[in-house]
Order: structure tokens, then sequence, then C-alpha cells
């Protein structure tokens, strides 16, 4: 018997920002992701509570991935974090603490919000002209042809997530790695349409850090080959290798209806006709003179050894993740199905050979013009590598994007703070006509002026996790960071010694004044100037695509929740 | 979700690993007291003697307990020793950390100052380092006569005493002492005089050697039978003396596995050197516990030993001196096995038009196709990877064929090497070119030929001409004995082939600990980081200054509390407080010589560090010298400092999932937050 029930009407919250949880669950958001910050940021430990694997993180991208979170207000910002991240990879924790705290900051203001919107748009507009514009004092240009602006991107990276456990040596290991399997990805012919190519990390957990290593070229772990023999492989009349690829299952289960019954006559066998289909298969491609197969998933022992007593190569579990780079490299189409076999989905490999690594095998295979590198990526546990993996490919998708936008921004809270004077010093010199256009009085727009510098200025503040004091100079606008507990000192040279970024040091007095939280807070008399210094070969730096959208993200998304009147959940 | 905050000032995640690794504090150095593992539930228990073991038995529901016993198992999978030392380490260290807080130094200071620390001191101690083919100089400089043996073998029995509460104990403990004194290496088989005694000359300095052997000869001629001779090492055994010093010193005291170490060397040495390398193979040996014979009577045999049931061994005996037709499955020999990755129909229905109740089983057919296929290929021996099934076995046994399962990978593949036999998943891929030819099947016998009938498993050795393996044969009275024997042996065996893989190794006995602490010392008090980290060169020098002794001390004082208590089990001090003492004596006296390292070499090469004049066995230290592994223990620290340097960086919990109203329900549902 069944039993109807009725729909229950949606409900209706009206101001969701007002509401005690709402404030509450931000803060709790805010609180993890700014422990989380930066290279002293502390680490969380994800696990179910029930003895399941313990991921220890830092990383945005996990945790967000991992909150289940119940606040819709909260959601939204989460997903737009997140989409911010499969974009460009870094800059994460940076949109969603520069978010929350323009929330907090804008909301608390006694500005009606579309005003708020308004204005906080054009500031931004002036945050993005200012840091595209060749005066912008936080950013650097880099020059693709010296290596040390890159390495220092690259071992900023590497640095801001602590559970990674790299010790120093081990640091400049992994930057000459990430930095050499960038340069295996640009395409040695310059054609007009450069297409950089794909570095594929292969986990080898362990292992000491310094054992990593790469290797132009695609590694498969191929765990039945014999290592004393020579490696003999067939090769077509042109002297090339050709390759079949298959995405779909080899192992002779195809029969397996996802959904139904199969009724067959006793004595009729559904595996051994499957069988004949895949040595059918094996028969067509030994005919077809390819001498290397291929399987992202199973293959039959028996369909292997058939193939193996035909002098062709079989290699099976190859796993997703080299699909795509295995299709692009030798042009071969994946395919998906063993009953059409076209000629035209073969692709060719130039050469291929045998690579031991800590008692792992690896078949090795090398295209005509290799755009593939392979990253063997070692760390001693199994929680630090998988923290380290993503570390890398953020790395080397930042190394992408920097292609296209030669810059970086200053790190170490440098920039937020440096953009933050700038703010400052230019809403104070606005003309009235401004105000006009955005139809607000001039002291509206030094309140939302003030609260999105005071947003800026705790991103910058979050990278202090100690009880650390942090100051800025009149000079550049850097962040200083003073340690708690003070010994006794005089001079305020003695207080500091380097700014977060790593440009200016303590040599000259450069004006430094406390930052602080409320009011306060010090205005430069005139535009923060671009440091004349050298570039220091040890700077920190951001990727300037991920961090340009991440602050574009971030005042979006706090606007966009502002802006909320109304939630309709619906409750069935 | 579910969010915790995890520390403050009073880190909870620090002191539960504190609190855990003082558990194992009894497994450090040589002299390891045995523990009882009990499982409260099936009232079960087992010897165990190595921390992994122990982190493994224990129920680990919180995250560190679980990161820590991650830790130690990746430690014991890659290297197999070192684990007592990263366990202890992990525990002085996080409470040395949780010092360093209380104190008020921030967290990133604490990290960079110790990972830094670490890896001064191990560049440091490279120069202890002594290379492979200067082991054997190193370790044969005489100090003291071995005069002292018998008070020696007493010390070693009162030292394993927790044993001999058994009652059962004492013939198997009686047999390892007496193995000390009276017998002499069963090691090399040889062909003749040449060879033995190049070996009594080389090791007449360690006191395992010293006996001079007249019965020398019988013994060892037993220990390989007869037609093994052929197979056996050639004379040039003096390549191998050198191993046989660095195993006695990688021992740390374990004689039983030292002899069968050296057995294993001098038979690979000749492999090796056909290679071109020096390694030990570790694939190419395998154990095999043999209960109901004295200790005494374990040896290396070659080929494969493994028990057989009584049906099975009479197939052996009609063998007698066949060669047989061998076949290596790679999977299960079941009719429902199929390969990894193959997903079994669920929604295939049979239709069985015509019943026919006189046909058997269906389980029949799959037999008699399975044994016809074995017959028509004259199979006579069947190594499977995985399990048989039960009729399969009896089956095959009235059918003349032997059957074995459960054959390591390595063993399938020495096999494969040896008969040309390739592994086949199903009996149906079989053609004749998978079927290998050449291997002899014998019961195994030990070295006096003693009868075997211990029951109902029966140990069998399989051979094949020229196979590289080896089986290693483990004989023990006590059944509760045989796993920690087999433990141990790997152990050693591992220390050796990773000696050889690092091609150096340190000087034990705590040398390298000490000037580690020497140097932490220095150190300290040096201006200025320790290296070019981009937290220090933050930090303005009053700071550094200050962070820097107290956190160096800290790291330091982990090695200080190593050394004390490995003197005090070794008992060769009576207190932590007193073995204090004698590790800061020894630290001035390496300041004051000028040289540390100089000074702890000096030490080593007369005998061993941290000696003291009121040592209560001052030959015990005198006459044997011990090394350590370069990697394994420079790892050890290594993961043992990151795990307490992940945990101190941890300062919440995330629990995923949704279990928010089993939080809600549970007495520390205050510590949570939701959202």
């Amino acid at each position: 018997m069944s039993r109807l029930e009725a729909k229950k009407p949606p409900l209706f919250i009206s101001e969701p920002l007002t509401g005690d949880a709402v404030s509450q669950s931000l803060s709790v958001l805010s609180r993890i992701l700014k422990s989380s910050y930066g290279p002293a940021g502390r680490l969380k430990q994800l696990h179910n509570g029930v003895g399941g694997c313990v991921c220890t993180t830092s990383q945005s991208s996990t945790l967000l991935g991992h909150l289940s979170i119940s606040q819709p207000v909260l959601r939204v910002l989460t997903a737009s974090v997140r989409n911010h991240v499969s974009r460009f990879s870094d800059c994460g924790l940076f949109a969603a603490i520069l978010c929350c705290g323009f929330i907090e900051n804008f909301r608390s203001l006694n500005v009606a919000p579309f005003t708020v919107i308004k204005i906080s748009r054009h500031l931004l507009g002036l945050c993005m002209e200012h840091l595209k514009s060749e005066a912008c004092g936080c950013r650097v240009s880099v020059d693709f042809s010296r290596v040390e602006t890159l390495a220092c991107l690259v071992r900023s990276i590497l640095t801001s997530k602590p559970a990674c456990m790299l010790n120093k040596t081990e640091v400049d290991h992994l930057t000459s790695l990430v930095l050499k399997a960038f340069i295996y990805t640009v395409p040695s012919r310059v054609e007009t349409n450069v297409v950089l190519g794909k570095c594929v990390i292969i986990p080898v957990k362990g292992r000491r850090v310094v054992d990593s290593t790469v290797f132009p070229g695609l590694l498969i772990e191929a765990p039945e080959i014999q290592l004393g023999k020579p490696l003999a492989v067939k090769r077509t009349g042109s002297n090339m290798i050709k390759i079949a690829l298959f995405s779909v299952s080899m192992s002779g289960d195809g029969f397996n209806p996802e959904e139904g019954t199969v009724a067959v006559h006793h004595g009729v066998s559904l595996e051994v006709s499957e069988l004949n289909q895949l040595l059918h298969v094996g028969k067509q491609l030994v005919k077809d003179e390819v001498g290397l197969v291929v399987c992202q998933k199973v293959m039959h022992p028996s369909l292997k050894q058939s193939l193996k007593e035909n002098g062709v190569l079989a290699v099976d579990r190859a796993g997703l993740s080299v699909m795509e780079p295995l299709g692009r490299m030798t042009g071969s189409q994946p395919i998906a199905s063993i009953h059409s076999l076209s000629p035209g989905c073969y692709g060719t490999l130039k050469d291929l050979c045998i690579e031991s690594f800590a008692s792992k095998h690896f078949l090795r295979l090398i295209p005509e013009d290799t755009v593939t590198c392979s990253l063997i990526l070692c760390n001693r546990s199994e929680t630090a590598w998988d923290e380290l993996k993503r570390v890398c490919e953020t790395a080397e998708h930042m190394l992408q994007l920097t292609v296209k936008e030669p810059f970086a921004l200053l790190g170490g809270g440098c920039t937020e703070t440096h953009l933050a004077s700038y703010i400052r010093y230019k809403s104070s010199s606005l003309p009235a006509s401004t105000f006009k256009d955005l139809d607000c009085s001039q002291t509206q727009y030094q309140l939302v002026a003030d609260g999105f510098c005071r947003s800026l200025e705790s991103v910058a503040r979050s990278l202090s996790h100690d009880g650390e004091e942090i100051l800025t100079d009149m000079v550049y606008g850097h962040s200083w960071f003073v340690p708690s507990g003070s010994p006794c000192v005089s001079k305020w040279s003695d207080l500091v010694s380097r700014c977060g970024c790593g440009m200016n040091d303590n040599t000259e007095d450069l004006g430094w004044r406390f930052l602080q939280g409320q009011s306060g807070c010090p205005v430069i008399q005139g535009c923060p100037k671009e440091p004349s210094a050298k570039v220091a070969d040890l700077l920190a730096l951001d990727c300037f695509a991920a961090k340009c959208s991440g602050l574009q993200v971030a005042l979006e998304t706090a606007n966009l929740i502002l802006d909320l009147s109304y939630i309709i959940e619906d409750q069935n | 979700m579910a969010f915790r905050d995890a520390n403050a000032r009073r880190h909870i995640g620090l002191q539960q690993l504190s609190s855990l690794a003082s558990t194992g504090r009894t497994f450090l150095g040589p002299m390891k007291l045995h523990k009882f593992i009990v499982d409260e539930i099936t009232n079960q228990s087992s010897l165990i003697c190595s921390a992994a073991r122990l982190i493994g038995s224990l129920d680990l529901t919180n995250a560190a307990g679980q990161l820590l016993n991650e830790t130690i198992q990746a430690q014991n999978k890659e290297f197999k020793t070192g684990v007592s030392t990263l366990l202890f380490l992990v525990g002085v260290w996080s409470s040395a950390v949780v010092e360093c807080l209380q104190q008020n130094i921030p967290v990133p200071a604490i990290v960079s100052l110790m990972s830094e620390g670490l890896s001064s001191c191990c560049e440091r101690i490279q120069c202890l380092q002594i290379p492979i083919p200067d082991v054997k100089r190193e370790l044969s400089i005489p100090i003291n006569s071995c005069s002292h043996q018998g008070d020696d073998c007493n010390f070693k029995k009162c030292q394993v005493s927790p044993l001999a509460g058994f009652g059962s104990a004492k013939p198997a403990l009686a047999s390892v002492v007496k193995a000390v004194g009276d017998k002499s290496p069963p090691v090399l088989s040889g062909r003749g005089v040449p060879a033995s005694s190049c070996l009594t000359r080389k090791l007449t300095h360690s006191r395992h050697f010293s006996t001079p052997g007249k019965s020398r000869f019988s013994s060892q001629q037993g220990n390989f039978q007869p037609y093994w001779d052929g197979m056996g090492p050639s004379a040039d055994l003096c390549g191998c003396c050198g191993l046989g010093h660095l195993a006695v010193a990688l021992s740390h005291g374990n004689q039983t596995s030292v002899k069968l170490l050296q057995s294993i060397a001098a038979h690979q040495q000749e492999r090796a050197e056909c290679r071109g390398s020096s390694q030990i193979n570790v694939a190419g040996v395998a154990t095999c516990c043999v209960l109901g014979l004295p200790e005494s009577y374990s040896c290396v045999s070659p080929g494969f030993v493994t028990l057989v049931s009584p049906e099975q061994a009479t197939v052996i005996k009609h063998f007698a001196d066949k060669t047989l037709r061998v076949l290596l499955v790679d999977g299960d020999l079941t009719e429902q096995y199929r390969h990894l990755g193959f997903n079994r129909p669920r929604n295939v229905r049979t239709i069985l038009e015509h019943p026919n109740p006189q046909g058997g089983r269906a389980g029949d057919t799959w037999l008699r196709r399975m044994l016809d296929i074995l017959m028509s290929f004259e199979v006579n021996l069947v190594l499977v990877k995985g399990n048989v099934c039960e009729d399969f076995m009896e089956r095959s046994v009235s059918s003349g064929i032997l059957v074995i399962g459960c054959v390591a990978r390595d063993v399938l593949r020495a096999f494969g090497a040896a008969t040309g036999a390739q592994a086949v998943t199903y009996l149906s891929q079989l053609d004749a070119s998978c079927v290998g030819n050449g291997a002899q099947a014998e019961l195994w016998k030990a070295r006096d030929g003693r009868a075997l009938d211990l029951g109902e498993l029966i140990p069998a050795r399989i051979g094949a001409g020229g196979i590289d393996l080896l089986t290693v044969v483990l004989t023990t009275a006590l059944p509760s004995k045989a796993q920690l024997l087999e433990e141990q042996f790997w152990t050693l065996l591992y220390r050796l082939h990773h000696a050889l893989k690092d091609g150096k190794v340190f000087p034990g006995g705590g040398a390298v600990e000490l000037l580690c602490l020497s140097h932490i010392q220095a150190l300290a008090e040096q201006p200025g980081p320790p290296g070019n980290d981009k937290a220090m060169r933050e930090l303005p020098s009053p700071w550094l200054a200050e962070y820097k002794s107290i956190v160096l001390q800290a790291l330091g004082s982990g090695w200080k509390r190593y050394l004390s208590m490995l003197l005090c089990n070794t008992a060769r001090a009576s207190s932590e407080l007193e073995a204090g003492t004698l590790v800061d004596h020894h630290l001035q006296t390496a300041a004051a010589c000028g040289s540390p390292s100089a000074y702890i070499l000096e030490e080593f090469r007369r005998g061993g560090v941290l000696r003291s004049g009121s040592d209560p066995f001052p030959d015990q230290v005198t006459d044997v010298k011990v090394c350590d592994n370069v990697a394994a223990k420079t790892e050890a620290w290594r993961r043992a400092l990151d795990l307490v340097l992940l945990v101190l960086q941890t300062d919440a919990e995330i629990i995923t999932g949704s279990r928010r109203s089993q939080i809600l329900n549970s007495p520390m549902s205050n510590e949570f937050m939701f959202l």
C-alpha cells in the first residue's frame, strides 16, 4: 500500500545575512580558512572519525571539497571559490578569506547594499587598473630567459603548504624538477598556435623526496616486464612502433548486463564467447602490425599471453590519468569497444624503453616530438605525498598561466598591504565627479573604501598565526611581521628583519607603523613607491593571473551574498 | 561535517603520540624485552618483539595514532629496521616539542629550527660512515681477547630471561646459548679445508667464531646434504669473510641469524660475482618455519622448502630422483577463481533444458578437465600463488601430481627463471611453452638426518638446477617463537641488504647519536640561523638567538634520551639519571678533545662509545663492535621528526561525512562546531 504525502511548502528566509546562525557559521568558516593560510598556516586533519585514512592538509581545494555545509550563503561562497580553484589552481584560500572579509566588513557599514556594491566595484576597478599598470609597485615582470624569478614563483608555491613536509634541500630539488618538467612541455617548434604539453605525475610513495625525478616521454608502470631481457618490439616499415590504446575493459566480462537478466542455455558459456571475441581482436592487432597495446583497464590473461606469443607488448591497468596525454602524444584514438577496430585509431611511437625506479618497472614511451613528460614524485608518507602532488600540479599550472601574462605579484602579504595603501591614497584624492557618477556621498565612499582596505589587510594579517604583530612601511606599503613576546629592543630596525615578500630589509628607515585592526590606519602621503632594489633571489611571489582572479571572485561573490534578500528552501 | 579545535598550548595530538610511543621503550637496543599481545575478544595472545607489530596490534582510533601507525609501517616496509628508534624518537621529540610550546616559542620557529637542525646533523655524521670495503679493517682491530666468553653467555641468558618464564622454553633457550659457545658456523659448505681454514683465520677475533672447532667438519658436511655439494659455493670464501664481519656487526648480538646470513652471503656471493654486483638478493630468499626441532637446527637450503601434508609427502617419495615438469599458476586454483579485475556476472541465468540427474556435480567436470590438462602436458609439479581447492588437491595427489599452494611471487619467479616455465592464470591457457623442466622434490632432512615425522606437516624441499633461491629453514621447539624468529631473520637480512646497497655503514652503539648531540650543542652556540630558511630569515636576531638555543636543545634531548634508554636497556646504567650523567661525561670529553668525530671514531675502534669504568660487563662491549644502517637510521629520524612536526602544525580535526547526529549525541559534542 502506498501513501501519498502532501508536499511541504517551501521555506522563505528573508534577510538571510542577519541571522545569528549565519554569522556564526561564517566566522567558523573564516577561522578555518584563515588559520590554514600561508607557509606557517595550521593544518587540518580530515578523517571520517571511524578509522578511515587521515588526510592532513591546508589546501583550499581539499578543505572546501570535504566540508559539508548546510548554510546556503556559505555554499554560494565555497562554490565560487572552488570554481576559481578549478580554473587557476592557486589563490583559493586568498579568495575565500578575502570574500569573508568583504562580507564581514561591508555588512557592518550603515550603507545600503546597492551603494556598497557600486562603490566596491569602483574600488576593484582602481585595483585592477593599478595591477595592470607599469607603475604598479607590487608587480614584477617574469623573464622567461632567466630562471631566477620562475624559481621564486615555484618555490613560493612549494613552501606555501607545510603539510608537504619539505626541508630546504628538498624544496630546491623539487623546484628544479618542476621547472624542468615545465620546459619539457613547451614545444620546440614555434607555430602560430602554441599548445603546451602535459606533465604526468607518477606516484612513488614511501621514498625520499630527493629521489624524485623527471623523464621526457610517458612512463607506464609495467610490473610484468622482465628486466634481464632486451625489449623486443615490433616495428612498422617506417621504423615506428604502432600503438593501440584501449579505454574499454578487456578483462572478458563485457557480457555483464547493467540491468536486466540474460538467460543462456546450459552448455553455452558467455565467458568463453567473450574470450574468443577478445582473442579475435588480438589477431586483428597482430595482423595490423601493432607493436604495443595499452589498456586503461584489465586485460584477460589469455589475451595477454596470445599477444606476447606474437611479439606484441601488452600493458594493462594503465589508469585514466595517462589516457589523455597518451592519446595526444601518439595520435591514437582510445578504442572504446572491442567490436570495432578501425585502422585509423592506431597511433605511433618513436621508441620504447624500460626504466626501473624504486623496485618498480616502467615502460617509457617516447613519441616523435615530445611535449609530454613524467614526474616521478616521491614523498615519505601518504598524506604528505597527496599534498605534494596537488602542490606540484598547482606549480605547473601556475607556470602555464604565467606564460600568458608574464608577471608575478609580491607574496608574503606585501601585495595586500600595498594595494590597501594605494587605495587609501587614491580614494582620498578622487574628483567630486566620481561620487556623483556613483550616486553616493564622499563619506559613504570613504567608509566602503576603508572596509575594502581592511579586508585586504586582514588577508595579510591571516599570515600571522603565532601572535605576530603586523607592520607596514610608509614608503613601499609592504607588510612586516614582528614576533610576539618581544625581547627588549630600542630601534624599529631591531624589531623587523625583512618584509613578507623578502624584497626589503631593515637597513634603511622605512617609517614602520603598526597595521591596526579597526582604526588609525596609516595613510601614505603619496602613492606607495615601486622598490628600486633588484629582485632578490628568495622572493615570495604569487601567480599574477590567479591572484587577480581571486580578488575579482572574492568581491563579486561578496557582493552577490550581500545582495541576497531571500532564501527559498525546498523542504521536500 | 564537524570541526574541532585540537590544540592550543596543551597539544592533544602530541600528547597522544608521546604516550603511544612510550609503550615501545623496551624494544630499543639489542636487548629487547618481549611482549604479549592479548586479544580481549578471542582471548588469543601472541608474543611480539618489534615496534611495528606492537603499534600494528593496537586499536588506534585517533588521528595521531593512525598517522603514527602509517609512519611505522612505512619504515618497516622499506627497511625492516629502525622501527623502534623511530617510535622512541617520536615519543621523546613530541614531549620536547610540547615543552617548547610551553615556553611560547612560535610553531614555525620550532618547525624550521628542528628540521634544519636535523639536516645539519645528518650532514655532520657523514664523516663517521664506514665504506663497506673498510668494514673488515675497522671491525677486526682487536683490543681484548675473548676470554670472558662464559660470563658473556650467562649475561645473555639473563637478558633474555622473560622467555625463561615458560616451562617449555628451557630447551630452546639452552640451545640458543649453546650455539654461542659450542657450535661452529654452519655456514659455508664449501668443499674442503682451504675454505674453512681461511674462515677460521679471518674470524678469530670475533667471539662467535673463536672456539677452535674439532667437530667443524662433520657438522658442516651435515648441513648441506651430499647431493648439494655440487651446488655449494666454490672455494673462494675469503671474499665473503668481509660480509661475515659485517653480518656480525649488524646483527647486534643475534647469533643464530648471523650464521644463516653468512651462509646466504656465501651462496649468493658466487652468483653475484657472475652478475658483477655485490648486493644481497632479498628476492632470492624464502623462509620456512619448522616446529619441533631445536633452534640450532636452523639452516639454509638451496631451493624452496615448504611444509606439505602427509599425502603430498607420499607423492614426493614416489618421485624419487625423477626430474619434474613444473607448472606455475599466478592465481588461485579453484573453479570460481577469475583474474583480478574480472567482474562476476550477476544477472546471468542458466537454463537447463534436459535435466540429467546422473550428470554428477558441475564441479566434477571442472576437476576432470583440469587434471586432464595437467596429464596431457605430463606436469608433475604445480606451484600456485593463491589457494588450491581441496578437491583438486586430493585428486592431484591420487594422480601423482604435487600441487603446492600459497607460494610467494618471488619463488614462482625463481622457478620460472630456472626451469623456463611461464606462469599462467588459468590451466586452460596451458601450452607446451609454459611448462618448465628440471625440478626435483624430496623430503627435507635435518642435518643429522633426524626424522621429521613431527605432526601433520612435513617439510619438503623443491629444487631446480641453478635456481637462484635459498630457503632459510628456521627450526624451533616453541610455536609462539616461530614468527619472532622469522621476523628477526628478515630484519637482519634487510640490514645486510641495505648496508650493501648504501655502500657504507655507521659505527653503532650510539656513536652517531653522540656526535649528533655534540653537534647540536655546537650549533646552538653558533650565531645566525642553522640554514637559509625563509621563516628564519624573517625572524629578527634577538628572537632567533633565544629560540634557537631552546629548540635545538629540544632536538638534542631526543638523542640524549635515546642514548640513556639504550644504556638502561643494556644494563650499563641502572637509571636514566645515571645514564644521562655518563652521556654528559662523554660529551664533555668529546668537546674537550677538539674534534668530537675523531674522538668518537677512536672510541669506537677501541671497542665502543659510551663505555664507563664501572661497567659491570666491560668485555661485553669491547669484543663486539656493532654497526648500523645509514639510510635506515637517518630515514627513521626524519620520519619521526616529520610526524611530530606534522601533528604539531595541526590545529583542528574535521570529521567528514554525515555523522552529525552521532557526534551531537557523543560526550564530546561540545568540542565540535558545525557549519
